[in-house]
């Protein structure tokens, strides 16, 4: 069950052409098909030729590969006192996919501007194979990761959380989050797989939605 | 769809309500929002089976977190 949102131009890097994408509230068993039958084929095909030259997963910038969007979208079904999903569809296919948290223990802020604020944390962040550098040489859509963090931002302003938002970042994305959307970088977090915890202040927040 | 409710708090209950809505900068519909959000994810590890433990900022006292 999903709802649409609103839509959301995408630049096609191929074409030079802006598309008008789909955000969705929720995910549905065509979105789940995409995944398992056009993003996983994909990733594996990429995973085999990068284990015959010897890269890691970290390489190919697949280092999501092992996550089961099913069990994600069966647990924002059940939980939606917790969770939210959000899909990002256009020219046809599924090009990106959220899973956030408005509520529980990980939504409490550690930056130095708000300390213990309330934020929404974002748990899982997927785009579609073809629309990423080095695991492909000409990616498609560019954004796509943009509009989903736009959109956890906007929630956090919907929930009264002034835009703050919070993430745990696998090593490849770093930079990203860093340079491209402003996070302010927090450190490793030794109780959380030794992952750099990441989060959006709410003065950045609001700068973020002013320069839209 | 919203729907609404009243509650009924004492003071000190509701004195404790406004002065986490001022901290947070929260109305207090987001606040108890939250606090449900909190006690269902701490309320579902529990049933599970599972502990929910609270470490000081120095790590050298590791309590379990007793929800009644």
């Amino acid at each position: 069950m999903k709802d649409l949102l609103g839509n959301i131009p995408l630049k096609n890097r191929i074409s030079g052409e802006f598309e008008n994408a789909e955000l969705f509230h929720g995910i549905d068993t065509d979105n789940l098909a995409h995944i398992e039958g056009r993003w996983r084929p994909m990733f594996e095909h990429r995973k085999m030729e990068a284990k015959g030259s010897g890269k890691s997963l970290s390489d190919i910038n697949a280092e999501d590969l092992h996550w089961q969007w099913g069990k994600k979208a069966i647990a924002a079904i059940q939980n939606p006192l917790v969770y939210d999903i959000f899909a990002l569809e256009c020219g046809g296919n599924t090009q990106a996919v959220m899973l956030v948290q408005k509520g529980g223990p990980k939504c409490f802020s550690r930056h130095e501007e708000h300390p213990r604020a309330p934020l929404v944390y974002l748990d899982f962040l997927s785009t579609a194979p073809w629309n990423r550098p080095i695991m492909v040489s000409e990616p498609v859509y560019k954004g796509c990761g943009r509009a989903l963090i736009s959109t956890a931002v906007s929630l956090s302003f919907e929930e009264e959380m002034c835009g703050r938002i919070g993430l745990h970042s696998l090593p490849k994305a770093e930079d990203f989050y860093r340079d491209q959307i402003g996070m302010s970088d927090l450190g490793v977090d030794d109780n959380y797989f030794n992952l750099r915890y990441f989060e959006l202040p709410a003065s950045q927040a609001f700068k973020m939605f002013n320069e839209i | 769809m919203k729907r609404t409710m009243t509650l009924n708090l004492s003071a000190i209950e509701m004195g404790f309500v406004e002065s986490l809505c001022a901290e947070k900068g929260l109305s207090k519909t987001a606040l108890v929002r939250q606090a449900l959000r909190l006690y269902k994810s701490v309320d579902d590890r529990l049933a599970k089976g599972d502990k929910v433990f609270v470490e000081n900022a120095d790590k050298t006292d590791k309590a379990e977190l007793m929800i009644l």
